[in-house]
């Protein structure tokens, strides 16, 4: 959607990063006890990962909010 | 009814894995963004030009990332992993080859015309170029067309569900469908466009985590590649061009000119330039110079697509084994129901769950089904913006005030979805999803480039000329096909080998036989066309004005500084692809 739009494409797609973020680091935490039966868990991807997503969502998030000119 | 209740009990312990509760929440949370930019762009769509081109408001990035992820659905995910395990890196040809000079020849060469007619629909432009005879063959076959291939997305999104989660296919079918009718009914393209957009970049963050952890436990391309040759006995899976020198010298069964001329050169520029699900897109951009600079950054989008489809495939062929360390081979569909061997489109979720545990299996499995959206909702808002003004409005009723038309299109969009739901059952039948899908490019699209390319850069093209080449073009196609339905032996004919032995006959029958339909289809399309054409009075130019080369004044994109234009931009996209092309030769 154009700039005029009032809630940015953006947004919504650093929104729903940052959500999945927060979702992956919390549940990468729980399993640094408690790997999954994957493969190359002991790397922690879920937390790392939720991390990189985290970052660029709150980034989107931040740069396109509603209201911001 | 009986090939659904042997899917229902093949279903049955082949489940692969089972949802986590919150992987379970990265799914509602998808679909309940997804539905609130459905109700939310519902109050930007009332009029036709909002509901069916977005308002024309679109920035660059916005029409061509939507313009690449109208054409990244789970088909596309799905079904190229599973080629590229099947073939090799020479799966790749459709990223790069087949598609990176199409979609810049249509951002710097047709963009123009088809943005400065201000034509609502490629059948519109053929209406407006060819006449009404034109419009009404291709808005038919366009619309049929898009039905099949909605139909095809969902089938591959319900595999998706059954492979991996065990889910009923005609729940997940049902559910898919109803979720992208009720978004696109609601916004229209300007709905379909925000979830393509929010769609590629989940797809990236559900899909990378795949070829990132894989190339580490492979122990990185070299290793990778060291690998696979030991696996197969052979090298010719990691090299794109060096085996096709012949038929027999490479996995596909495919010479080098049914990929330069049958694949880069027809069916991608058939498909990229005048398939209107990917240029209806660009046609909502809110200026020249975005229209021509949305295909350019597709392109280098498209390019980089080949690492979460590609690789994933190559990687399963050196680390997929089977609960006692051998290695698994994947078959063909058809097989894999009767042994209970995992098929090759399986391959991408058989991976997904290799690495990802709880959280990121979720965000994969969301990333597949959006791709799968994605693939839905491009098909069906293309479909029911050709059928409310190629068809209904051009045919049918063509006096209906805005509204109406609006209102048509909101019904188009369920009726096109309820035939979408009925296609993909017969689709389960067909014996490999890919293969399927390009006998549909080759009926239609291949004919249809002929006519277009025609129509903008030849002026003495005339109505009957394009009328009658379209016609056939698409015939030509469809005859082709049958004869070699009738006895496979017949291909030789297309690939010119008339005395080809048997084992290049069986080799060729999968892709190759596509690439060459589609090429002949073409041929004949252009010879029909530039015959009738001929011998049928020439169109006025004061007629041609806005829609052909050399009778139309292009208008300055107002670009200001080289890094602003188009041009500059293209060239950076094509010496990276010669580059990449280069390394992996």
């Amino acid at each position: 959607m154009s700039e005029r739009a009032e809630i940015s494409i953006w947004f919504f797609c650093g929104i729903l990063m940052l959500g999945y973020g927060i979702v992956l680091i919390a549940t990468g935490l729980t399993e640094i006890h408690h790997p999954p039966p994957t493969v190359l868990a002991e790397l922690q991807p879920t937390l790392w990962w939720g991390v990189v997503l985290a970052i660029f969502g709150g980034f989107y998030t931040v740069r396109f909010r509603p209201g911001k000119s | 009814m009986h090939l659904l209740a042997s899917l229902a009990v093949m279903m049955e312990g082949r489940q692969l894995t089972k949802l986590a509760p919150v992987d379970v929440l990265i799914l509602v949370l998808y679909f309940a963004l997804v539905v609130f930019i459905g109700f939310y762009a519902k109050g930007k769509s009332n009029t036709s030009e909002d509901f069916f081109l977005a308002g024309r408001e679109m920035t660059a990035w916005i029409a061509g990332l939507s313009f690449v992820s109208a054409n990244l659905g789970s088909l596309e995910l799905m079904g190229w992993a599973g080629a590229a395990y099947q073939y090799g890196i020479l799966a790749a040809h459709w990223y790069w080859i087949g598609a990176i000079p199409a979609m810049l020849f249509l951002g710097i060469v047709m963009m123009p015309f088809y943005y400065i007619s201000k034509t609502h629909s490629v059948p519109g432009y053929l209406q407006l170029r060819f006449g009404e005879g034109a419009r009404a063959l291709s808005a038919v076959s366009f619309a049929l067309m898009t039905i099949l291939m909605s139909g095809v997305n969902m089938y591959a999104m319900a595999l998706v569900m059954k492979t991996v989660l065990g889910w009923n296919i005609t729940f997940s079918i049902w559910v898919g469908a109803g979720t992208v009718a009720l978004y696109v009914m609601l916004g229209g393209l300007r709905s379909a466009i925000i979830n393509e957009v929010l769609q590629f970049v989940l797809i990236w963050a559900g899909a990378a985590m795949i070829p990132i952890l894989g190339l580490i436990e492979a122990g990185g391309w070299t290793k990778l590649k060291a690998q696979m040759a030991v696996n197969l006995g052979s090298t010719d899976y990691t090299h794109m061009w060096s085996t096709l020198g012949s038929f027999k010298d490479n996995p596909m069964g495919v010479h080098w000119t049914g990929i330069v001329f049958g694949l880069g050169f027809v069916i991608s520029f058939g498909y990229w330039t005048t398939d209107f699900l990917v240029v209806q897109r660009v046609l909502s951009a809110n200026n020249l110079r975005a229209a021509k600079l949305a295909p350019v950054i597709g392109a280098a989008f498209k390019m980089a697509v080949p690492l979460i489809v590609i690789v994933p495939g190559l990687l399963a062929l050196s680390v997929l084994k089977n609960a006692d360390g051998s290695i698994m081979h994947l078959v063909p569909e058809s097989m894999a129901a009767s042994t209970g061997q995992h098929s090759y489109n399986e391959v991408l979720p058989l991976m997904l769950i290799r690495y990802c545990g709880p959280g990121l299996l979720g965000l994969g499995i969301t990333a597949l089904i959006a791709g799968f959206m994605s693939g839905m909702a491009g098909n069906v808002s293309a479909f029911s913006t050709v059928w409310t003004y190629d068809l209904y409005g051009a045919f049918i009723n063509k006096k209906a005030s805005d509204k109406h038309y609006v209102a048509m299109g909101r019904w188009s969009t369920v009726i096109g979805m309820l035939v979408s739901i009925a296609t993909a059952y017969l689709v389960m039948g067909a014996a490999s999803i890919m293969d399927y899908v390009q006998e549909l490019f080759s009926f239609f699209i291949a004919p249809l480039f002929g006519t277009v390319i025609l129509g903008m850069l030849w002026k003495r093209a005339t109505k009957k000329g394009g009328f009658w080449g379209l016609l056939a073009g698409t015939a030509s196609s469809v005859g082709m096909w049958l004869m070699v339905s009738h006895n496979p032996a017949n291909i030789r004919f297309m690939i010119l080998q008339l005395h080809a032995d048997p084992d290049t006959i069986m080799r060729v029958q999968a892709m190759a036989a596509n690439l060459y339909r589609a090429l002949w289809s073409w041929v004949v399309c252009v010879l029909v066309t530039v015959v009738v054409s001929l011998f049928t009075n020439a169109t006025p130019i004061s007629e041609l004005s806005g829609l052909v080369y050399g009778a139309t004044p292009i208008p300055d994109d107002g670009s200001k500084g080289l890094f602003q234009k188009p041009i500059f931009w293209a060239c950076v996209v094509i010496t990276v692809f010669f580059i990449v092309n280069l390394i992996f030769w």
